[in-house]
């Protein structure tokens, strides 16, 4: 049985997308626990930023990745008990106001989503009351924003000062990312932390939330 | 051969010119109309108020805007020269991109599937359009897609840039730039999701658009050769801030035989070609040395590239261009930090020629001022032999 398990954990960490959803379904048929199979995916990718870290994997073998993990889920999902996935808290993450960019923020989504998060995307050129409002409606534990353009970075400040406004800044951290993104930005701004990649947001978020 | 003209291709040859030349990063709108001293005319508040974006979403979709429009873009490409001749460069990357459809008061798309979003500064001044996403959605898409507008492109750009070259080409350097590279050409109507899983699924796709967008872009630099323009960008972001977004094995694999033809062509052509590539390049530049490009734009200090490293690997295959913050240094720097950021540039990359003094990028926030400033550290710092 655990021969499953490995063999899943080891076809997303070497991104063979054709094998994922058969091994899953293999491992489901064979008996396996669908919270198992779900943990040795997450392994696989936990790999799978090792080898980004490493440098013998880049961005786009992150998308791949992603696209592995939501074939597995789609076999695995209606099988698994509700609560297994999202275990480690609710993060809303969005592209800042007036910046349409998102493949930073996908992967960022992908990662957290494969790491025991519950992700809410709100998308992309999102104004700070929308950001307020899921963060309240989901009682989010941190926000993650996303800004590629240097003009819209004050977009950054608007949001903290709308979670302040709405007394919720004291209980969230905020993470940004993106091209423009500085240390020195992120001090001016009043977030929290930055961070140059997906790989690096796991473990930020994982600081975040004392995992 | 004029100075700036000699000046730019001592740098490109990797010979020590009279003085490090000058580099315009084809500004915004409000950056050029700024410099000329004309009077901005923003379209922001006119686009906002909902009468009139009611108005054109009913009325752009129905009118042929390709001919009004090309107009307006010849216009911004003539402003554009002119700018750079009034601040002094030696050269500059000067667009004419007559690809851009309005679709509606918001939305901007162009002939090769991209949707991009009407782009306004804090005073309503149009910028660049921001791409936001894709219409080639399949291969059967691909097939549908109308490329008429696609095969007649060259002509455009042959016919503008011969009237561009014979105002302006005398006193400047023209990099011409007309349209993306090829990965951004593939991956922007896809998707970038939705384009690396097709390199696995659909290869077939990928490689027919990879011969396509090589083909037009050679045939592209022909048309601006033949208008007597002296230099070309190939501009293509393969990386983002931390390194390339695909396995460089893997381009090689994609692009690699792409990039040798279209350098090789440029170079029949008697054209210098520079490649633009954004983010954090420093593992991509001996290949781009390899595939003959002749000069690197813009490394990015905010992506961590450093001249003197560039400077290191590549400085005696390719000039180095750029550079010079945009994030800080033309934006809100003092004329102390500009003097200093152009005094460090020279020292790590001009000894011996090679390198080309420029901002790494351009954005509405840029101010004029800090330009000038850069121009005028340049004048001070690079005058050969150095001695910075």
């Amino acid at each position: 049985m655990g021969d499953y398990l490995e063999k899943v954990k080891r076809a997303v960490t070497d991104l063979d997308l054709d094998a994922i959803a058969p091994l899953v379904r293999d491992a489901l048929d064979s008996g396996e626990d669908p919270n198992a199979i779900l943990q040795s995916m997450c392994a696989g990718m936990v790999g799978v930023g090792e080898l980004f870290e490493s440098g013998e994997y880049f961005l786009a073998d992150l998308v791949l990745a992603g696209e592995g993990m939501k074939e597995g889920l789609e076999v695995l999902e209606p099988r698994l008990q509700a609560g297994s996935m999202g275990v480690k808290g609710a993060v809303v993450l969005c592209t800042v106001k007036g910046d349409v960019h998102d493949i930073g923020k996908n992967l960022v989504g992908t990662m957290l989503s494969s790491t025991g998060y519950e992700v809410i995307d709100l998308g992309t050129d999102v104004p700070e009351d929308k950001v307020v409002e899921a963060v309240r409606a989901n009682n989010a534990v941190a926000v993650g924003l996303s800004v590629l353009l240097t003009p819209m970075v004050e977009s950054i400040g608007a949001v903290v000062r709308a979670l302040e406004a709405a007394g919720l800044r004291d209980q969230i951290k905020i993470a940004i990312g993106g091209a423009c993104t500085t240390d020195e930005l992120a001090r001016r701004m009043g977030v929290d932390a930055v961070g140059r990649d997906a790989v690096e947001a796991v473990r930020i978020f994982d600081g975040f939330v004392g995992a | 051969m004029s100075a700036s003209h000699e000046r730019v291709r001592a740098a490109l040859e990797l010979r020590e010119p009279d003085r490090v030349p000058t580099f315009d990063l084809m500004n915004e709108f409000s950056t050029d109309i700024e410099i000329l001293g004309k009077k901005p005319s923003p379209l922001g508040p006119l686009i906002a108020n909902p009468r009139v974006s009611d108005l054109l979403d009913k009325v752009l979709p129905h009118v042929n805007t390709a001919f009004v429009l090309d107009k307006v873009l010849e216009q911004l490409t003539n402003l554009g020269a002119e700018a750079a001749v009034r601040m002094g460069y030696d050269s500059v990357w000067l667009p004419y991109f007559p690809v851009l459809r309005l679709a509606d008061s918001r939305t901007i798309t162009d002939i090769f599937g991209r949707v991009n979003d009407f782009a306004m500064d804090e005073k309503g001044n149009m910028g660049n359009p921001i791409y936001r996403t894709g219409l080639i959605t399949s291969p059967s898409a691909w097939d549908a897609w109308d490329k008429k507008p696609i095969f007649r492109l060259p002509e455009k750009v042959n016919r503008v840039f011969g009237r561009i070259q014979k105002s302006f080409g005398e006193r400047l350097f023209i990099f011409g730039f007309c349209n993306y590279g090829i990965f951004e050409s593939i991956w922007q109507p896809m998707g970038f999701e939705r384009f690396v899983i097709s390199i696995r699924k659909e290869r077939s796709l990928i490689d027919r658009m990879v011969r396509f967008y090589t083909d037009l872009f050679c045939v592209l630099l022909e048309a601006e050769a033949d208008a007597g323009i002296p230099g070309a960008i190939y501009t293509d972001d393969l990386c983002y801030r931390s390194g390339p977004m695909l396995n460089p094995k893997m381009i090689e694999e994609l692009f690699g035989d792409s990039y040798r033809r279209i350098t090789e062509t440029a170079h029949s052509l008697g054209l210098k070609i520079v490649i633009h590539s954004c983010g954090n390049t420093e593992s991509l530049l001996e290949r781009f040395a390899d595939w003959g490009f002749d000069a690197v734009h813009p490394l990015e200090p905010t992506a961590g590239m450093e001249l003197s490293r560039a400077k290191e690997l590549v400085g005696d295959r390719m000039c180095l261009i750029g550079n010079i913050d945009v994030s800080h240094i033309l934006v809100d720097a003092s004329r102390e930090e500009v003097f200093e950021a152009v005094r460090r540039a020279i020292h790590d990359a001009g000894p011996g020629g090679g390198y080309i003094l420029g901002p790494d990028h351009s954005h509405p926030a840029i101010s004029v001022e800090r330009l000038r400033w850069m121009v005028e550290a340049g004048r001070e710092y690079g005058r050969y032999p150095l001695s910075v």
